[in-house]
């Protein structure tokens, strides 16, 4: 059981892409592609199940950085996820973010993300995912199937 | 809290007054919503049929809210599966928001029925109808799997 005012919820977000398997394992594993759409941010690592992944700003500051734990392209994705950099320690502690990518039809893919938490955490916290995914997501959708990145006014972080 | 609630959020690139006419118009929704269109005088208090291609009645309610290219909010009750049909009426809401070059919609439904078949059936569908409105918009095309009604449902 989880105390009172912590959870151990998941947040998904589901989104169906025109486009391929391996287009949409490239656009999340590549810096060429996430720094169009993931709020500027590059991704690093060489996807090989037990290395490491960094996402960090384009002056080198690391944001997140985990071990991938599942490799299966084009299909599947898994990494640990832990907040680095400024906002360390007072986010959230280690998740699980899984991607799956799946033929939905012809010349469309599902994509489903996963964040999961599996040490509790005060519920509040849910809400940065909750309110980052679908921008990510849109944006990788948009990206892929336009070729143009969508500009989405980034909120200010709120001073504590 | 009890009760069932779907909620998801999508960004497109387009206008509020683009996406209020994509959510309602029909020659927009038979595109990305199963060849399925609105029926409605769309002012609050005015009956709300979702019409399928055959001519059934796919579902059905009222307008609460409307405030053109900002929200709408109705009521929607499935009338065509029998194990959906006798579940308490649920809400729908749109809720539409400029952002720089996009547009944030919000898409809210919800029972006070916990566990409720119809909410988890509408969240199985959203994503795939809300995926293929934002294609339609931004590249003129809407999703193949959405562009009919399925054989035989």
């Amino acid at each position: 059981m989880t105390e009172p005012g912590l959870t151990t919820e998941s947040t998904v977000y589901v989104i169906y892409i025109a486009s391929t398997p391996e287009k949409v394992w490239a656009a999340l594993t590549s810096a060429e592609f996430t720094t169009q759409y993931f709020f500027g941010r590059l991704v690093e690592s060489d996807w090989a199940k037990g290395s490491p992944w960094t996402l960090s700003r384009t002056d080198g500051t690391v944001d997140v950085r985990g071990v991938v734990r599942e490799s299966d392209p084009p299909r599947k994705l898994v990494v640990s996820w832990i907040v680095d950099g400024p906002e360390k320690g007072k986010a959230l502690p280690e998740s699980i973010v899984t991607y799956e990518i799946e033929v939905a039809g012809e010349g469309v893919v599902r994509l489903t993300m996963i964040e999961a938490h599996p040490t509790p955490i005060p519920a509040h916290l849910l809400e940065g995912g909750r309110r980052g995914w679908p921008m990510i997501l849109s944006g990788l959708k948009s990206l892929l199937e336009t070729g143009k990145p969508l500009a989405i006014p980034v909120p200010q972080p709120k001073e504590a | 809290m009890p009760g069932s609630k779907f909620v998801y959020v999508t960004y497109i690139r387009t206008t509020p007054e683009t996406l209020w006419k994509a959510l309602i118009d029909p020659e927009f929704t038979r595109q990305y919503m199963s060849e399925t269109w609105q029926d409605s005088e769309w002012k609050p208090g005015s009956s709300w049929k979702l019409m399928i291609p055959d001519g059934r009645v796919g579902d059905s309610g009222q307008i609460l809210e409307i405030e053109p290219e900002r929200r709408l909010v109705l009521t929607w009750r499935n009338e065509f599966k029998p194990e959906l049909r006798d579940e308490p009426v649920t809400r729908l809401t749109y809720e539409l928001e400029s952002q720089g070059e996009s547009v944030k919609l919000t898409v809210t439904h919800e029972s006070e029925k916990s566990g409720s078949k119809l909410i988890d059936a509408v969240s199985q569908g959203w994503p795939h109808i809300l995926a293929s409105l934002k294609s339609l918009l931004e590249t003129g095309e809407s999703l193949v799997e959405t562009r009919r009604w399925p054989e035989g449902l």
